[in-house]
């Protein structure tokens, strides 16, 4: 079994260095300790072609490493740690600086400070900041749009941005468009923070069934126009560049690659979402992102491939030229081709005439059209 | 709870849950949206001009039996003045199709319809049962798929039609999308979301049997709504799935599906829309090539075909998932190759760095490290039967000379068009052995 490690591959060498005993198999390959972390590190790190090291720069470019304490941002946080070490010992100068930023959810009772602090014990040259999910309605610029979402608030003019953030929230009707809506939010904070603290790029821990995951869930939500920006590297339509370093890497490899390495790596992580394999498909509170891992859970441990490929595949689409100029979706600020906002300016869904339930105010794309409610009374939605 | 009022026309009882928005409508009332919906669909996509001969694709199943009705329907009620045909091909599947075919006879009474049927045994001397029996029930499916597309085709021209419907519907062509980003087939990803296929004509003969349209008036309509419809309007149709398994990919994808229904009802329409923006971003999508210029076979011949059968890529059933899989990962291990293992493999062709950046990348669908590409290929016609095809010999033909080398008693055999009847070809074929040896 590739990615089962231990006792398995125990009586056969190392395919790589031929030499150590192998401690678990990848990709049917039986692969020693050192000759494993080598591989999820190269792997990483030719990912990190644009951050090599350049001497004529006064100042390494910065970067935004946002950590959710799971597996895979910790790990690229540690790899990125430890590419920086060996950049500075080889030249003495470093082709990036870090910083990290921890986003809180709300209602979620992790001790942000806490867990900073013992990162930033493991791993200190770097910087660390944690902000609150609700902020996003402070720190968005633009934010009129944003908050023409929830209808109710307009005449609370002053009303915080948690009560503002809870309105919002508390008026999703479904746990999938919960789920929607609370990973789009964290993304354009995660950008406005980044662009706040001078970062050019971010780079996100996304695994390859991560990666693979996002491309069915957004497909599934109606976001196919806007795939190629959720899972390619370079320029994103925020204005700074997106990487994803552990695309090659699948996520059970980086599940052992926590446990194999030094121990305080493991001892950092600290899965928020746990067990949505387990959860109950029946359930009510089921998301469409809970599906798709689920999915991509099992797909993983028998077909590790075709996981790869469907990444690698839906990288290969092709940004429409001029897409920058197209009008931006209200909520996930995606560039929505011809400015065809909503559901209804869409064939398919058979109706004629314009779009009636995001009213002039609220630029929707169809996925998210479908996660906020209808501004129409009467209509029960998904 | 009192009964609650039709959604709609607000005076009649709500009987159903429209399973495409959860709206709850009285019979009339769905009965009518779906119907108006469909029309919608094609108006919009101006499917079909005044006077058009249409031709539709009747499998005697529920999607295609709903769609001659719909459209029988509509086309008086809107005065499409179509000339609407049935046509049907027998693939020659004992317990299936025999008795799916009776309920096609029926429809065309029923509807007035002309109906034409077509076997396999008649276009290609065998049928499905035949080739099962020959090649076993792995891999059959692309025998069945490759024969159907051209023998939609190959009926359409005879009976002098340019335009052949067919029944897919939403859930076919969600489930086709998801399919094929899980196989990693961009190009034919792009073709089957779009609603009309023509194949351009390789020859100037407009008698050409390879220049015929299709569409899918029903690719919007939920699969649920499509049964719903057929039950109220008391339908008769044939609900056998074909005793020939599904492919694994299609499973899988059906599979996701309709969890996913469940989940959020509007997402079948979600991936179709999905699936038809994506389209728009696969590399060299609009290059003019339509849909004709990929894998050596016509548009109509890669569409998916009904009911989880039929796609020209499933080489095996079960173990198409774990074939690919073992494929993949050769062509991984080239492309890492470099880094300390020879190259073995021909699909690498470049310098490892540049293969390295192209296959992580995937810049450049042509270097493609993925066996099935988007390469572009001269389309020209089939030597042996005229069928448009990229290569010399078509799909079909070559299947063909496969069963045919294992059949040598096939040109001197007697009343060889009879044998869809016969009950045990086993031993006809033992008999037809004994006579030549005499």
């Amino acid at each position: 079994m590739p990615g089962k490690h231990l006792s398995h591959a125990s009586d056969e060498p190392c395919r790589r260095c031929k030499h150590n005993l192998s401690v678990l198999v990848v990709r049917s390959e039986p692969l020693c300790h050192d000759c494993f972390a080598r591989y999820v590190h190269t792997k990483c790190i030719k990912r990190l072609e644009s951050f090599r090291v350049h001497f004529g720069a006064e100042q390494p470019p910065r970067i935004l490493v946002p950590l959710s304490f799971g597996v895979s941002s910790l790990t690229l946080l540690h790899i990125l740690n430890r590419h920086l070490q060996t950049q500075k010992s080889k030249t003495g100068r470093t082709g990036f600086a870090i910083s990290a930023v921890y986003i809180q959810d709300p209602g979620q009772d992790l001790p942000a400070e806490h867990w900073l602090e013992k990162a930033r014990q493991q791993y200190p040259d770097h910087q660390y900041a944690s902000l609150p999910l609700h902020e996003v309605f402070r720190l968005v610029p633009d934010d009129a749009s944003l908050q023409a979402l929830v209808p109710q608030l307009e005449h609370q003019g002053n009303a915080s941005p948690q009560q503002r953030f809870a309105h919002l929230i508390n008026s999703l009707s479904s746990a999938t468009a919960r789920a929607d809506v609370l990973t789009t939010l964290r993304t354009r904070l995660i950008v406005e923070h980044a662009q706040r603290i001078g970062c050019e790029s971010i780079l996100w821990g996304d695994s390859t069934t991560r990666l693979a995951q996002r491309t069915l869930a957004e497909t599934a939500k109606g976001r196919g126009f806007s795939l190629p920006w959720h899972i390619s590297d370079g320029a994103s339509p925020f204005g700074l560049h997106f990487h994803y370093p552990l695309r090659d890497v699948l996520k059970k490899e980086l599940v052992s690659y926590t446990h194999m390495s030094e121990p305080g790596l493991a001892a950092l992580v600290h899965e928020t979402t746990p067990g949505v394999a387990q959860a109950s498909m029946s359930s009510k509170n089921t998301t469409i992102d809970d599906l798709m891992k689920q999915y991509f859970e099992s797909v993983e441990e028998n077909f590790p491939s075709i996981v790869a490929n469907v990444v690698r595949t839906t990288s290969k689409l092709e940004i429409r030229p001029g897409a920058a100029a197209d009008p931006r979706c209200s909520l996930c600020s995606m560039p929505v081709p011809g400015g065809r906002f909503g559901i209804h300016a869409w064939g398919g869904d058979q109706q004629d005439g314009q779009d009636f339930t995001s009213s002039g105010r609220n630029n929707l794309c169809h996925g998210c059209t479908r996660s906020i409610p209808k501004p129409v009374v009467g209509c029960s939605g998904s | 709870m009192p009964p609650s009022p039709c959604a709609l026309c607000k005076v009649n009882r709500a009987l159903i849950l429209r399973p495409k928005d959860h709206s709850k409508l009285c019979k009339t009332c769905f009965i009518s949206v779906f119907e108006t919906e469909i029309h919608h669909t094609i108006t919009t996509n101006a499917l079909f001009h005044r006077g058009e001969k249409v031709a539709i694709g009747a499998s005697g199943g529920k999607d295609s039996t709903v769609l001659a009705s719909v459209l029988k329907t509509l086309n008086e009620r809107y005065d499409y003045s179509l000339d609407l045909i049935l046509l049907s091909i027998d693939e020659g599947i004992k317990g299936y199709r025999d008795d799916s075919l009776e309920t096609v006879k029926r429809n065309a009474e029923q509807y007035g319809m002309h109906l034409t049927i077509l076997g396999y045994d008649e276009l290609y001397g065998w049928t499905m049962d035949q080739v099962v029996e020959q090649v076993g029930k792995k891999g059959n499916c692309t025998y069945c798929g490759v024969f159907r597309r051209q023998a939609l085709d190959r009926g359409a021209s005879r009976l002098g039609v340019k335009h052949v419907v067919t029944g897919h519907n939403a859930d076919d062509v969600a489930e086709t999308v998801l399919m094929n980003l899980l196989r990693g087939d961009l190009p034919r990803l792009s073709r089957t979301t779009s609603i009309v296929t023509s194949t351009p004509s390789a020859s100037a003969d407009p008698a050409s049997d390879t220049n015929i349209k299709r569409s899918k008036p029903l690719k919007y309509a939920y699969e649920k709504e499509i049964v719903l419809y057929a039950h109220h309007k008391k339908l008769d149709y044939f609900s056998t799935e074909c005793i020939y398994s599904p492919e694994a990919f299609r499973g899988s994808a059906r599979a996701l599906i309709k969890n996913l229904e469940r989940v959020r009802p509007s997402a079948i329409l979600d991936v179709v829309r999905s699936g038809e923006d994506m389209a728009k971003l696969v590399p060299g999508s609009d290059e003019g090539c339509g849909g004709a210029c990929s894998k050596g076979v016509s548009a109509a011949e890669e569409e998916e075909g009904e009911g989880g059968c039929g796609s020209a890529q499933g080489r095996s059933t079960g173990g198409e998932m774990a074939s690919v899989e073992a494929q993949l990962r050769q062509n991984e291990a080239a492309v890492d190759g470099h880094l300390e293992t020879e190259i073995t493999t021909k699909t690498i062709n470049g310098s490892g760095k540049q293969q390295e950046a192209c296959a992580a990348n995937g810049k450049k669908a042509k270097k493609g490290i993925v066996p099935k590409k988007s390469s572009k290929q001269v389309m020209g016609q089939c030597k042996r039967c005229g069928y448009l095809s990229s290569q010399e010999i078509c799909k079909a033909c070559v299947l063909l000379e496969g069963l045919n080398k294992a059949r040598p008693r096939n040109h001197i055999e007697v009343g060889y068009e009879v044998q869809d009847v016969s009950l045990n070809s086993v031993r006809d074929e033992l008999d037809a052995t004994s006579i030549r040896r005499d």
